[in-house]
């Protein structure tokens, strides 16, 4: 396990190498250094957590450095093994690597592939940091970290004016957060002495009683550092936007690891959701209304990338109830399925769009299905999973989810409810992907140029889409106070509903986008259904909204003060002394009356007030 | 004596350079570099070996004994930084000048090396007479940097820069007098040395005056708002040289000055003022963040993201404990290393271009890939990313005066969001974006900008993974100007 540093310490490197050279190197040695490091990350991790498990899991801690002494306040760059930390390592670095060896071919012959994978690698270190951190300071580090990568790739094509505003949208957004978040370590250090994640959770513990005010203030701006970095309600207006970025990027960013970073932090700080019922309330209605609005706009959406974002959103919503409603290592378990169905969505839709040369938009694509056969059943595999059909990884995870929200103490069944709307929405959307993109009439030209580097990982995930939750998450265990995935408790109806719902949702969607029916023409074009479709569409009017109340002012005040105001008080004084400059040097005339007259009026004057007159 | 022979050095040296320009125009540059190197030996030692250099031993000889006047240079750990960090931006500012200038360069790198004469003098002098004297000291030198060599509107910034820091600085000499007649009449006792007017005994109304004229000289320098609208104009007229010392010393004088004498000198007065201090570092943060987000001048966008940095070293020295003074310290620092990098790129595209308007700009990373990723390092940089020294100068100061204050940490911080929008926003309008069809070519960086450039970076990196050599040189300084107690 002393390996362990050597996990975030080779993407780093890779990156670093990658910077030192200046995209000297030629594309092969990029690829190799690019994936290689990762895929290393990945063996070293591998090792590391089979000893762990063979130590019988007990928490392993290295430290590195301590970074900074003062006055009590004492950060070490530490890392911290456990099982959570595990799971997400493994997810990373196994998923990871993937999607890199897919981004060797995705990204060929592209301008800046060497930055490309820097970028990549710096992501995977500062997320690995993020996840190993043992100390709420490392932790942040690997949290701007990743969110600075983020922007980094979102806006790679940076001659485009488009991806650097979605950059900048999307950093800025979650930068509302991070801020959220950092107070909420100020407050943390404040009254606990430290922001050493393992006393933190001690000291919360002897030192707050059930339901203390302060414990909750503190788990809500958590909770607002968690909501912005995974794209919940009401910061989740960046991700849509974000996929400007390349298709890897959004299958390793914006769907498998950072976006589940909230999830990660909101289960690694779970006493402090515990001492507080109403902040854990507060995580499962976010992830309800996430979870909830953004199916119905997955289901509008007609780029194929932004219905996997607005998939992806519904289900960290999932996430998010799961952790609200107690199911803690459900959340865990679904954020690690996700990881790898919607990765391969993703993948697969990346495909999808190089074989198109760009085209994202579903309605110009159609009959796909036999000249693109691995993207093909790739996506029926992931789509399977991500409607959670029986069998599929996904399904363990959101069933697990969907039957602990039931019994869930603060109105159980009405999360159940929505949350199973959403579910059928979700196989509604999906199937609705598949018929429209590799069913129908084929729309255009498309060329199958993947290679063995692009679709090998397409079957890897796919295996693990189906076989990845068979097995459950016995390493959470120990970590999670829900001591692992519950036995079903449930019995009768309950059960066989949550399983049937998403498959009502294949059939229908089978009946609507796959056999034309006029039904749906009729439901979309009446009045009522375009202005729903509209408004969610626009994903519920967040950004209208926004736009107005912040970005808009914000900018014309800018515009409007341009010169600094405050300057206007000292050109005042500059001005007035300038005034009366003008005003005294008018009195030099030059000329000997004028002045004789004067001081005679002045003598005058002050005679006057000498004998008491004036 | 080791003082006075590295200012001495700094004021001869600035005299061969002067001289040495009447022969060649190369040599100038040459003169100032040899000068700084030497000066870089002497800092070195004190950093090395502070024994035997005589780091805490104070030189004192007499002046105008008759007025209590001394000559008295100490070294401790929070000069012997500074003093540090003017050596290394003045060799950044020569190295950022070393084409720029061409015409009277020998006078140019004369003033320069006064300026930094001065400054090392501020950071060093321990009798209030002689730190007013090496205050102008570097002043006036400033003045000609920007008044011959600086851009098309120099005559009124460096005219506005001349007023702004002499009336503070008649302030701050009607101060010194006053605290030290004050002195004077309490102990009979006339003397202008640090300190014993350390012990000065004084009535809770004059104190809060004396207070009050100290840092109004003080926060002008530094520049807190409203104080601070002399920089956008002085930093965009002043040429590339200018603006890193500006920015990346001068206003630290400010800073120390608050730190060493403000704080200490009246310490009942500075409390009974906090709040409106700490307010006014908050509004500078936040003021200081939007102001830069409206600017399309690529200098002037960095003169007011510097009001904004500076705000938290204000924040958090006024927050007086040893969180926040430590995070003011690696604020003053990062700065430094920051905001010189960025003045040195507008410089260097400047150069080139022959414009700072960011609208002239745009797409530069596909002319000059080089320019494009050193930019984009100093921009997150100075957005506050974790792992660089600004993040730590922020996040502990932000730490400390949360115990103090709640509302006005709560309010600096939004000063983050705001350094996010602004960074990212000069980003966007130079190297991102669609290249701008009117810069066909452009030179990328070469071999002694990128050195410059990445020795700035690697500072910033090691105080934002292993500050504790800075936090250990200072903390003795804390703990004697009485910040650890209270």
């Amino acid at each position: 396990m002393e390996l362990l540093w050597l996990v975030p310490t080779l993407p780093l490197l890779g990156s670093a190498v990658l910077i030192a050279t200046q995209g000297r190197l030629g594309q092969w040695p990029v690829a190799i250094i690019g994936s290689g490091s990762v895929l290393g990350a990945a063996v070293v991790a591998l090792l590391v957590g089979m000893e762990f498990l063979a130590a019988g899991g007990q928490p392993y801690a290295q430290t590195l450095w301590s970074w900074m002494v003062v006055s009590g306040f004492s950060p070490s760059f530490t890392l911290y093994l456990d099982g959570l930390s595990l799971v997400m390592v493994g997810v990373i670095t196994g998923v990871g690597s993937l999607i890199h060896i897919y981004a060797t071919g995705y990204m060929a012959g592209e301008e800046g592939y060497s930055r490309f994978f820097s970028y990549m690698n710096l992501f995977v270190f500062a997320m690995l940091m993020l996840v190993l951190g043992d100390n709420l300071l490392v932790l942040f580090l690997g949290w701007e970290g990743v969110g600075l990568c983020s922007y980094l790739l979102i806006g790679f094509f940076h001659d485009e004016a488009e991806n650097g505003y979605a950059a900048r949208k999307a950093f800025v957004v979650t930068r509302v957060g991070d801020t959220a978040m950092a107070l909420g370590l100020f407050l943390l250090f404040r009254e606990l002495g430290s922001l050493e994640i393992q006393t933190v959770l001690a000291n919360a513990n002897t030192q707050w009683v059930d339901g203390s005010t302060l414990c909750t203030l503190i788990a809500l701006l958590l909770l607002g550092g968690a909501v912005g970095k995974s794209a919940q309600v009401p910061l989740q207006t960046w991700l849509p936007d974000a996929m400007a970025g390349p298709t890897p990027v959004s299958a390793l960013i914006h769907a498998a690891t950072m976006v589940t970073a909230g999830v990660y932090l909101i289960a690694r700080m779970h006493d402090l959701y515990l001492l507080s019922p109403e902040a854990q309330f507060a995580v499962a209605v976010v992830g309800l209304v996430t979870l909830f609005i953004s199916a119905f706009t997955a289901l509008t959406q007609t780029d194929i990338k932004r219905i996997l974002a607005y998939s992806t959103m519904s289900q960290i919503g999932y996430m998010f109830l799961a952790l609200g409603v107690g199911a803690w290592s459900a959340a865990v378990f679904h954020l690690m399925t996700h990881a790898f169905f919607k990765a391969l969505l993703f993948l697969a839709a990346g495909s999808v769009i190089l074989a198109l040369h760009h085209e994202q938009n579903i309605f110009r694509m159609g009959g796909l299905w036999k000249r693109l056969p691995v993207p093909f059943w790739s996506m029926v595999v992931g789509s399977a999973a991500l409607a959670a059909l029986p069998f599929t990884s996904g399904f363990y995870s959101k069933d697990a989810i969907l039957l602990t929200s039931w019994d869930y103490a603060h109105g159980g069944p009405w999360f159940w409810f929505f949350s199973a709307v959403a579910a059928f929405l979700t196989a509604l959307y999906s199937t609705r992907l598949i018929g429209v993109v590799f069913f129908g009439e084929p729309q255009g030209e498309s060329h199958d140029n993947s290679r063995a580097n692009m679709w090998a990982p397409l079957v890897v995930l796919a295996v693990l889409a189906v076989g990845g939750g068979w097995f459950g998450l016995a390493v959470l265990n120990d970590v999670l106070p829900d001591g692992g995935l519950s036995d079903q408790p449930h019995t009768g109806w309950l059960p066989l509903v949550t399983m049937g719902i998403p498959m009502v949702g294949v059939a229908l969607g089978y009946l609507l986008f796959f056999r034309k029916s006029t039904f749906l023409d009729g439901l979309v074009n009446s009045s009522l259904g375009e202005s729903l479709r509209k408004f969610w569409f626009g994903g519920w009017g967040f950004d209208a909204l926004y736009d107005v109340l912040i970005v808009k002012p914000f900018v014309a005040l800018a515009k409007a003060n341009k010169s600094d105001a405050v300057d206007k008080v000292f050109r005042g004084i500059a001005a007035l002394a300038r005034g009366a400059h003008q005003l005294v040097s008018v009195t030099q005339t030059g000329r000997l009356r004028w002045y004789a007259a004067n001081m005679a009026f002045g003598m005058l004057v002050v005679m006057l007030i000498l004998v008491g007159l004036l | 004596m080791t003082l006075l022979a590295l200012i001495g050095l700094l004021l001869a040296g600035g005299g061969v350079a002067w001289l040495s320009g009447s022969w060649s125009s190369t040599a100038p540059r040459w003169v100032s570099l040899v000068v700084l190197a030497l000066a870089g030996y002497v800092v070195l030692g004190y950093w090395l070996e502070p024994e035997q250099a005589g780091l805490y031993s104070a030189m004192n000889a007499p002046w105008i004994p008759q007025f209590g006047i001394n000559v008295i240079l100490s070294m401790d750990g929070l000069s012997l930084m500074m003093v540090a960090l003017t050596v290394l931006l003045g060799a950044v500012a020569v190295a950022a000048s070393w084409t720029e200038v061409t015409e009277r360069a020998g006078f140019f790198q004369f003033n320069l090396l006064w300026t930094l004469a001065g400054v090392v003098g501020v950071f060093t002098a321990l009798d209030l007479f002689l730190f007013f004297f090496f205050w102008e000291v570097m002043l006036v030198p400033m003045y000609f940097l920007i008044a011959i060599w600086g851009h098309e509107n120099r005559g009124f910034a460096a005219m506005k820069f001349f007023l702004f820091t002499q009336i503070s600085g008649l302030l701050l000499l009607v101060a010194i007098v006053a605290l030290v007649y004050a002195h004077y009449s309490a102990s009979g006792v006339l003397t202008f040395s640090y300190h014993d007017l350390l012990d000065a005994e004084l009535g809770d109304g004059i104190q809060y005056w004396l207070m009050l004229g100290f840092f109004i000289a003080f926060v002008v320098k530094l520049p807190g708002v409203p104080f601070h609208t002399w920089l956008p104009d002085a930093h965009t007229q002043a040429p590339t040289a200018g603006s890193v010392i500006l920015a990346g010393i001068l206003l630290k004088t400010g800073a120390y000055g608050l730190l060493r004498f403000v704080v200490p000198l009246f310490p009942e007065a500075a409390v009974d003022f906090r709040w409106v201090a700490m307010l006014l570092g908050a509004v500078s943060v936040i003021y200081g963040g939007y102001m830069a987000y409206s600017q399309t001048d690529f200098k002037r966008l960095v003169a007011y993201s510097s009001v904004s940095h500076m705000g938290f070293v204000l924040l958090g020295v006024f927050a007086w404990n040893e969180l926040a003074l430590q995070g003011a310290v690696v604020q003053m620092i990062a700065h430094g290393f920051s905001s010189a990098a960025l003045f040195m790129m507008a410089g260097a595209l400047q150069e080139r271009l022959h414009t700072r308007e960011m609208t002239n700009m745009g797409g530069l990373w596909m002319r000059a890939p080089r320019m494009g990723a050193v930019g984009l390092f100093f921009v997150v940089a100075s957005l506050g990313m974790p792992g660089l020294g600004t993040f730590v100068g922020e996040f502990l100061v932000l730490l400390g005066a949360f115990q103090v204050d709640v509302g006005l940490t709560v309010a600096a911080a939004l000063g983050i969001i705001v350094a996010a929008v602004y960074s990212l926003a000069l980003m966007q309008r130079t190297f991102q974006g669609t290249p701008n069809p009117n810069v066909a070519t452009m030179e990328d960086f070469g071999a002694r900008e990128m050195l410059v450039m990445l020795l700035m970076a690697a500072a910033l990196v090691w105080l934002g993974v292993y500050p504790q050599p800075v936090l250990d040189l200072s903390l003795p300084v804390i703990e004697a100007l009485g910040g650890v107690a209270s």
